[in-house]
């Protein structure tokens, strides 16, 4: 009977949303170019059909996302009512006023507690530990790895393996076997390499990168409550990060010096390396026979662990905010209240979205879905993200210009690089005030 | 501004006894070029002017601080900055050369009498007609070490062009000279159809070498166009973006469009990026000064 | 040239026609290859030694107008059977067509942003062309004081990089609500291609004889009859070269479309490389976005070819 009266509601709702289409409620939510943007909008396509507010999801690409989003918000633009932001923009956009406050709202529905800690930290919290939030953690996400499993199960490569290393070939636990493994696939003369990984300085790319290393190693890049930095950025944990992804870099394919999450699909794609590093949310696209011609020998595993056993991987994903500008808001809070419930968050993980609702994340069926989920799920639990203040696309430029060149030609050592980033970072925090 | 315009005309040029004047008509005909421009571009670079000298940042509500030369000061004690500037410097005058001496060569070869000239002509313009942003994203894709058709058609193997440190900034001025070089290649196929042909037979009777005929004939008489063609390209050559930021992020092919770019967009520093684009205004007009000046010289022989 | 050629000459037009050959399959190649890899079924799209001889499909530019979606689940084979060819042809490619919460089909970005592509490029350079005409008239038939420095004016604002002005511009433009306009952006690019018209301009009038203005005025003519009818036929070959360099610069400017437009103005430059976006980029689609972008512009440049060449060399005739 209930199920009836809604779907009659439902119904009337849509009349009337098509016949008096100038009165009808509209949210727009702005997001990049992607996959999961498009999955957002077949789930967003069943609240219209459930409330009758029509919502688009509009996307540009991700090269000129964080450009495009912050134009808007500095123009104090209404064309977009909610935006799926990235992490790191928590701390400007909270600060210079473009994103509602949604403690009240996070307290209310117990959202600490309902999505995953590791997402709520990152993707929600700003300042670190201050209880105050700004976004609902959306589309979870982390660096993962891709690899070939023919080449790894090959008996030949197998038996091989075993008499140069020792051990077992198989896909690796920790950095120092991914290192091995790197090498022994790396074979410059029959076109094949080792392993790909992100290297492109235009923007995060290279920084995401080594932070699977850096976290993993058991490094941070310094206190994201006091700033300090000196002593942590450039501790010895973070120099030999830095040195093992040196050494990586010598085994990926000829030409690897700007490469982000496309480069580094391809190298499965175009039978080049053995070994990928990438983001959960592009693995899609390697299951699919019509996209990955080697789609059936794609294998999927979680960032490895360091030296010391610490796992840590970096952090993608976004949280979804509403825009202060938005002439919408009590809209957007509906629709909100609507994404979060746990039918929607179910939906959304079926629809391919990754969800970061904890129990979604944790149900059996969630984690056999796909050949990646089971490592989708181990990660999330396992992130680390980088700086969120207003200044870090300054951090990130500086990071860039310190630790591009000693990565990819070898210049300096990996001291002197993280030297020189402690105190250009340690410059750039005084410059903002940050120690008084 | 406009009354400096309104000076009184040559008495000698001949006013119409009816319809509008000859002054009206000139004024009516320059006035809303020079207000358009002066509203669309004086305008914002008052405004980016008075930016440079605070600490305006687009992103945030804060109010901009005064802080004088700071800005200017800081930016040239960077050696990021320098280097920046030295690597445009270079890429302006490989690429510029490159599509003066290409252009240049096939126009000289085209002014023959070659079959199906005007189709092939147009044909060799289609480069320039593309975007700079698809450009960057299919050369990216020719010059791939792995699956790139210019190894393969050349057999380097697996040159890496991009990815080299010292032959990332040639790769991308090579792009831009296959870009551009039908630019140059049309003017200068102007210049050299309007070369009287007498002057060749004349020549050619005096029994000039083809050295002689080409320093002292085709090129004084061709170089005024060469030259706007050369104002031109290099104004655009210092101002490349898109072309270079797609295609490599090689710290030693970082043109300083690039790093004024990073400024302004992704770390919104907005008072100390306007600083930097001043600078920047102030090298491309001096420049642009002197080959103008040079272009009148060239004119008035 | 002499009369009669020497056999030493004709070896050397040999050699020109040859060397002309040879540059211009050089120069074509690329876009050659871009135009053939708009019709190649995916896979072939980045083999080693290239393909050249394959079955031509039509999927790029199916897919190139549709909203579309990784797969995730296979359509089962009614639904397959059911759908329209267009979307077998999205399955196909291990994808599926995103529809709007009414199950409208959702077209991409690429048909409205083409339009508006063309609306922008065509008036704004029918502006930046009608005031260079008249701007550099203007200066070359009448004695302006400092010429020669309001000249080096119009060609300095061509001289700022875009980055310099976006930040004044786009709060200017918010000021008086032309952002993510299109008459904001045809403005803009007006802005952006006059001082190249009245530069160019002003070398082709320069070169129509004054005599012929003098005597048409001595006949009764008012100086804008003899504007009009005089000059400006004389000047038409000049005006479609200016016309021609003034589109293809309107039509793929990028840094401000992406930049001053939201969703009413977008042009299409800017959506190109966003098909690389989605994990894999489907090069066919990004080629067959591009090759389409390039007819108009090159359909416009053939047809005025003859004005071009001609219309370059009258403006290069200097006394």
């Amino acid at each position: 009977m209930r199920n009836r009266a809604t779907g009659l509601l439902a119904g009337m709702a849509f009349t009337l949303a098509c016949g008096t289409s100038a009165f009808a409620q509209e949210l727009t939510i702005f997001w990049a170019e992607w996959d999961p943007a498009n999955y957002l909008q077949e789930l967003v396509n069943e609240y219209e059909a459930e409330t009758g507010v029509r919502v688009t999801v509009e996307t540009t690409p991700w090269s000129d996302f964080q450009t495009k989003a912050f134009t808007e918000f500095n123009a104090r633009g209404s064309a977009y009512d909610m935006v799926v932001g990235d992490s790191q923009w928590l701390g400007a956009a909270s600060e210079a006023g473009h994103y509602v406050d949604l403690t009240e709202f996070f307290n209310k529905h117990n959202l600490s507690e309902v999505m995953a800690p590791a997402t709520v930290k990152y993707y929600a919290e700003y300042p670190s530990n201050s209880g105050k939030y700004w976004a609902i953690p959306a589309e979870g996400d982390a660096v993962g790895w891709s690899y070939r499993k023919d080449w790894f199960e090959d008996p030949a490569e197998m038996a091989a393996f075993k008499e140069k290393y020792g051990y077992d070939l198989a896909p690796p636990e920790t950095w120092a076997q991914m290192r091995d493994i790197a090498e022994f696939f790396h074979r410059p003369d029959d076109n094949r390499y080792g392993i790909a990984i992100y290297t492109d300085n235009s923007y995060d790319g290279l920084v995401m990168g080594v932070e699977n290393a850096i976290f993993s190693y058991g490094g941070e890049l310094g206190n994201y409550e006091t700033y300090e930095v000196e002593g942590i950025v450039n501790s010895e944990q973070n120099v030999k990060a830095l040195e093992v992804y040196r050494e990586l870099y010598g085994f990926t394919p000829p030409g690897w010096a700007k490469t982000f999450f496309v480069e580094n699909n391809q190298a499965i794609t175009e039978n080049l390396a053995a070994m990928s590093m990438n983001y959960f949310a592009f693995f899609p696209a390697l299951v699919n026979e019509a996209s990955n011609p080697n789609a059936a020998v794609t294998g999927f595993f979680a960032n490895p662990t360091g030296p010391d056993g610490d796992q840590f991987a970096a952090l993608g994903g976004q949280g979804i905010s509403i825009v202060s500008y938005s002439e919408n808001q009590e809209e957007a809070m509906k629709f909100l209240e609507w994404f979060i419930r746990d039918d929607v968050q179910k939906r959304w993980a079926e629809l391919g979205g990754y969800t970061a609702h904890a129990k979604t994340l944790e149900s059996e069926e969630f984690r056999n879905a796909t050949p990646y989920n089971e490592a989708f799920y181990q990660t999330m639990f396992k992130v680390k993200d980088f700086w969120a203040t207003p200044e870090y696309a300054e951090l990130l430029i500086q990071m860039n210009q310190r630790i591009y060149p000693y990565i990819t030609a070898g210049e300096g050592t990996a001291k002197d690089a993280l030297d020189a980033l402690a105190a250009d970072w340690k410059s750039t925090f005084e410059k903002y005030k940050r120690y008084e | 501004m406009a009354t400096l315009v309104m000076t009184r005309l040559d008495p000698q040029s001949r006013a119409a006894r009816r319809g509008w004047s000859d002054l009206t008509i000139r004024n009516a005909f320059i006035i809303p070029t020079i207000v358009f421009l002066i509203v669309f571009n004086i305008f914002p670079l008052l405004y980016s002017l008075y930016y440079s000298f605070t600490d305006f940042r687009a992103s945030t509500n804060a109010p901009a601080n005064w802080v004088g030369l700071a800005n200017y000061r800081e930016l040239l004690n960077d050696p990021f900055i320098w280097a920046n500037f030295a690597i445009t410097a270079k890429y302006v005058i490989v690429s510029v050369a490159g599509q003066v001496i290409v252009g240049f060569g096939v126009a000289m070869l085209l002014n023959r009498s070659i079959p199906f000239k005007g189709f092939i002509t147009t044909l060799l313009l289609l480069p320039m007609m593309l975007s700079m942003a698809v450009v960057g994203l299919f050369w990216k894709l020719l010059y791939d070490p792995s699956f790139g058709i210019i190894n393969y058609a050349l057999g380097l193997g697996r040159f890496e062009w991009l990815s080299n440190p010292d032959m990332a900034l040639y790769a991308v001025a090579i792009t831009d000279i296959w870009m551009w070089s039908p630019f140059v290649m049309l003017l200068s196929l102007a210049g050299l159809s309007a070369v009287p042909k007498h002057l060749y037979e004349a020549a050619a009777i005096d029994r000039a070498g083809p050295f002689y005929t080409f320093f002292r004939i085709t090129l004084p008489l061709v170089a005024p166009i060469l030259m706007i063609a050369i104002i031109f390209r290099t104004m655009e050559a210092f101002k490349t973006f898109d072309l270079a930021f797609i295609l490599t992020s090689q710290p030693s092919a970082e043109v300083i469009s690039i790093r004024l770019y990073k400024m302004a967009f992704q770390e919104w520093q907005t008072g100390m990026s306007s600083a930097l684009a001043y600078i920047m205004l102030i090298m491309v007009v001096a420049i642009t000064n002197i080959y103008v000046k040079y272009l009148n010289k060239v004119k008035e022989r | 040239m002499a009369a009669v050629k020497t056999r030493s000459e004709v070896a050397l037009n040999r050699i020109a026609i040859v060397s002309v050959l040879i540059v211009t399959i050089i120069f074509l190649a690329p876009i050659y290859w871009i135009a053939s890899t708009a019709f190649k079924p995916r896979h072939l799209a980045t083999t080693i030694p290239p393909t050249v001889v394959f079955q031509p499909e039509t999927s790029p530019f199916v897919k190139l107008f549709l909203r579309r979606s990784q797969l995730r689940e296979q359509p089962t084979p009614e639904e397959y059977a059911a759908a329209p060819w267009w979307e077998q042809l999205v399955f196909d490619g291990g994808e599926k067509v995103v529809r709007d919460g009414r199950g409208n089909v959702q077209f991409s970005g690429y048909p409205s942003r083409f339009m508006n592509s063309l609306i922008v490029a065509v008036v704004s350079t029918i502006l930046a062309v009608g005031m260079g005409t008249l701007t550099a008239y203007g200066f070359s038939r009448f004695k302006v004081a400092g010429e020669q420095d309001w000249l080096f004016f119009i060609l300095s604002t061509r001289m700022l990089p875009p980055v310099v002005v976006a930040i004044p511009m786009f709060l200017m433009y918010r000021w008086f609500a032309l952002n993510d306009t299109h008459l904001g952006l045809i403005i803009l690019y007006t802005a952006f291609n006059l001082s190249f018209s009245v530069w160019l301009m002003k070398g082709f009038i320069d070169e129509i004889p004054r005599e012929y203005e003098e005597a048409a005025l001595v006949d009764g003519y008012t100086r804008m009859e003899a504007f009009f009818k005089i000059v400006l036929p004389e000047a038409a070959t000049g005006i479609a070269a200016t016309a021609v360099f003034c589109f293809i610069i309107a039509w793929n400017e990028y840094a401000f479309a992406l930049i001053m437009t939201r969703r009413d103005a977008q042009t299409a430059p800017p959506f190109i490389p966003s098909q690389v976006g989605s994990g894999l980029p489907d090069w066919t689609v990004i080629a067959a976005g591009t090759f389409l972008f390039l007819l108009p512009v090159a359909i416009f440049t053939f047809l005025l070819r003859n004005h071009l060449l001609r219309g370059m060399s009258f403006g290069a005739i200097r006394k």
